[in-house]
């Protein structure tokens, strides 16, 4: 993406970007927070990392016969063309235990002290005390701009995902039990949810009305004389996965300060937890279901494009943010000087649709939101609008910075895998930008139900080999005009990774 | 570790031939006697000298299947030298050699230094193909031959090493552009400070290096 971003900077500012600086947006003399690697499941020596990075073959890399992944997910990966020296995609998978934290460790503030470094954490402790939580992990992340983000979210994120769970694994392991709204208060379960909500809606309606006079009947026992949300065990593991992105973002940060960490990443994990699957995004990478051939989309992508509102309502809300160079408003094109005063199409925050307006001096700065499809940035510098990292970047030449229109939070969508009876074809697909960017959904489900329904069931490589195969679709063949896919398409060049889950082992246990 | 030169190798031939087995006993000096099927490709890497230079073998061993041959003729682009494979006691690996051949000149560059083997030397008394079958193969297309044994090591490092100083002579004679990394070869830094290029090269246990 970074040679993108300069190009369209480049182009923005006429300015020359100065060759080669981009990939150490500052504190290049610090340390690195974690070395570059690739993922750590791969298990590759540094003289096969040093063999992964040719640009001129592009070598798929599966996970090798001696390092399964759990549920035997497949798993594929290409490194890019040469745009980048580096794959800057990252992938971790884990099968993780939460253990309940001790009583004497429980106070709420103690857990920020103690944030996670990767070790010592006692989240892994196979262990098999009851009422440990175990949840499988899966996760993508695309860099930008350097690997630092991305390689740094790899090896941590999970951790900051099992402290939240942590949290309230006492109420997700209780079947049943109403997640109470006050921890440490007895949760009112003595009413029916519809009975309950009609009385205290009554009785606030009443309390309203004659509060001053309601002092006395010291022989009511205590009511609450208020609704309450009913929260379900999903939706705490929801927050969770939201908390812990917010926090991963927050440790990139801080430490920052002591370390290089360059660039930013978008991420996308797959939890598997108590029967569900829950597919948490933020950015531009992909999750599909397909079972029995049809496709659910797990995912939607967050770019500028889809974004376009929320971030021009920022824009409009806090205009110091654009520097006085950009517009939160946009155009079909750019505003010409010799337009001011002419009625043009345009929309604001508020709009799906187009208008026209008098064209005003203002209108001709750069459009916060510009370019279609994959060459849309947002402040002519970034293509994806939520991810982790990021903190320095900023417009080419300016002070302006983008991290304040970038979100850390993910959207987490639920699949109720046990409720499901599935086939030893049914998976979940997740890509980064780098495969769906050249395959549709219904192309890469035909590809992969195609090539599973020509494997033995019981291969246990068959989701690895599956995957390799989806890789080698979206990549290509390097012909004289470069890299080509089926019917003579441009293949990807960009860095692809894939999983294949099997959905079957959902079918188990529960 | 500093080199003179990286070049780069590819390993072809039906499956079972041997070809995870030959590049194992070069990188590790062992022999594996059950193998798991190879169905992407794998890596391999040493150091060896030539004309008192070091110089760095990547080799890339790749699956013999059918089913994978679309990715494997992938893999044929940037290769400096190819081991082309076939079992010695299984007549039909031999007669796919041409089928590879062909696959070889037609994906890899014009360049690239072919060294024919047969595997499997050890098991004699079950040998279908004749050494002078071999021979005669090679010299028919202008390849380099020699019979191995990944299992007991015979010919093993002679057959990687005699490809890479053949690939040497090319480059002494000005055959090969060594410029383009798309032939397979990569002079080595030459100063330490060339590595500042690769983003976090600072980091002190980088690994892999400067490649690429």
């Amino acid at each position: 993406m970074l040679t993108r971003v300069k190009s369209a900077v480049a182009s923005l500012m006429g300015g020359m970007m100065a060759g080669g600086s981009g990939e150490h947006p500052g504190g290049s003399d610090l340390p690195l927070r974690f070395p570059y690697s690739r993922p750590e499941f791969l298990g590759l020596s540094p003289d096969e990392v040093e063999c992964s990075a040719d640009h001129v073959a592009r070598p798929i890399l599966i996970v090798k016969e001696t390092k399964r992944l759990p549920w035997a997910t497949g798993y594929a990966e290409v490194i890019n063309a040469g745009k980048s020296t580096l794959n800057e995609d990252q992938a971790c998978c884990e099968v993780l235990v939460v253990k309940r934290r001790s009583a004497g460790t429980s106070t709420p503030n103690r857990r920020r002290s103690s944030l996670p470094n990767g070790e010592g954490l006692g989240l892994r402790d196979e262990l098999d005390g009851s009422g440990d939580l175990t949840f499988h992990y899966w996760a993508l992340f695309d860099g930008h701009a350097g690997s630092g983000a991305a390689v740094m979210a790899s090896r941590l994120l999970h951790h900051h995902v099992a402290l939240h769970l942590q949290e309230v694994m006492d109420i997700l392991c209780t079947p049943g039990l109403q997640p109470p709204t006050c921890l440490g208060e007895e949760p009112i379960n003595h009413l029916t949810p519809t009975s309950q909500r009609a009385l205290t809606r009554a009785a606030s309606l009443r309390g309203a009305a004659g509060a001053p006079g309601a002092p006395g009947s010291p022989s009511t026992p205590p009511t609450r004389f208020f609704t309450e949300k009913r929260v379900s065990h999903e939706s705490l593991v929801v927050g969770a996965i939201e908390n812990a992105f917010k926090d991963m973002d927050v440790q990139i940060e801080r430490e920052k300060a002591a370390y290089n960490i360059s660039g930013g990443c978008t991420a996308m994990v797959v939890l598997y937890l108590l029967g569900k699957l829950y597919v948490g995004n933020a950015g531009d990478s992909r999750a599909i279901i397909v079972r029995g051939g049809d496709v659910t989309p797990m995912s939607a992508e967050f770019t500028p494009e889809s974004e376009r509102q929320r971030l021009q309502f920022l824009a409009y809300m806090q205009p110091h943010l654009l520097g006085n160079e950009f517009t939160h408003l946009e155009f079909p094109r750019r505003v010409q000087r010799k337009e001011v005063g002419k009625r043009m199409l345009y929309r604001d925050f508020t709009m799906s649709g187009w208008a026209y307006k008098t064209v005003e001096d203002d209108d001709l700065k750069f459009p916060l939101i510009y370019g279609e499809g994959k060459k849309a940035r947002v402040l002519a510098t970034i293509g994806v609008t939520r991810g982790l990292g990021d903190h320095n970047l900023k417009v080419h030449d300016s002070n302006i910075y983008i991290k304040p229109f970038l979100s850390c939070c993910p959207e987490v969508k639920v699949y109720p895998l046990a409720q499901y009876e599935h086939g030893a074809d049914d998976v979940l697909v997740l890509g980064t930008d780098g495969l769906w960017d050249v395959l549709s959904n219904q192309e890469v489900a035909e590809a992969v139900g195609g090539f599973l329904a020509n494997c033995d069931p019981d291969d246990q490589h068959r989701y690895t080999m599956a995957a390799q195969d989806l890789v080698m679709r979206a990549r290509g063949v390097l012909k004289d005009r470069g890299w080509r896919i089926s019917n003579d398409r441009l293949g990807s060049g960009d860095d692809i990774s894939v999983y294949i889950i099997p959905l079957v082992h959902g079918n188990k246990h529960n | 570790m500093a080199y003179a030169y990286l070049f780069k190798y590819i390993i072809i031939g039906d499956t079972g031939v041997g070809k995870s087995c030959l590049l194992l006993q070069f990188t590790d000096k062992r022999f594996q006697p059950v193998h798991d099927l190879t169905i992407g490709v794998e890596f391999g890497a040493r150091m060896i000298t030539i004309d008192g230079k070091q110089i760095k073998l990547q080799i890339w061993d790749t699956a013999g299947q059918e089913s994978f041959r679309s990715i494997t003729r992938s893999y044929y682009r940037g290769a400096a030298g190819a081991l082309l494979v076939y079992d010695i006691t299984r007549r039909d690996t031999f007669n796919h050699l041409t089928t590879w051949l062909e696959d070889a000149r037609q994906h890899s560059n014009s360049n690239m230094v072919i060294m024919l083997i047969g595997n499997k030397s050890d098991l004699e008394s079950r040998r279908e193909v004749k050494k002078e079958e071999g021979e005669a193969f090679a010299r028919e297309h202008g390849l380099i031959f020699m019979e191995t044994s990944a299992k007991t090591a015979s010919n093993v490092e002679e057959a990687f090493i005699n490809t890479a100083k053949e690939i040497y002579e090319k480059i002494q004679e000005g055959v090969f552009d060594i410029n383009n990394e798309a032939n397979g070869i990569k002079i080595g830094p030459q100063h330490p400070t060339t590595n500042s290029t690769l983003p976090g090269s600072q980091g002190g246990q980088q690994a892999g290096g400067g490649c690429c």
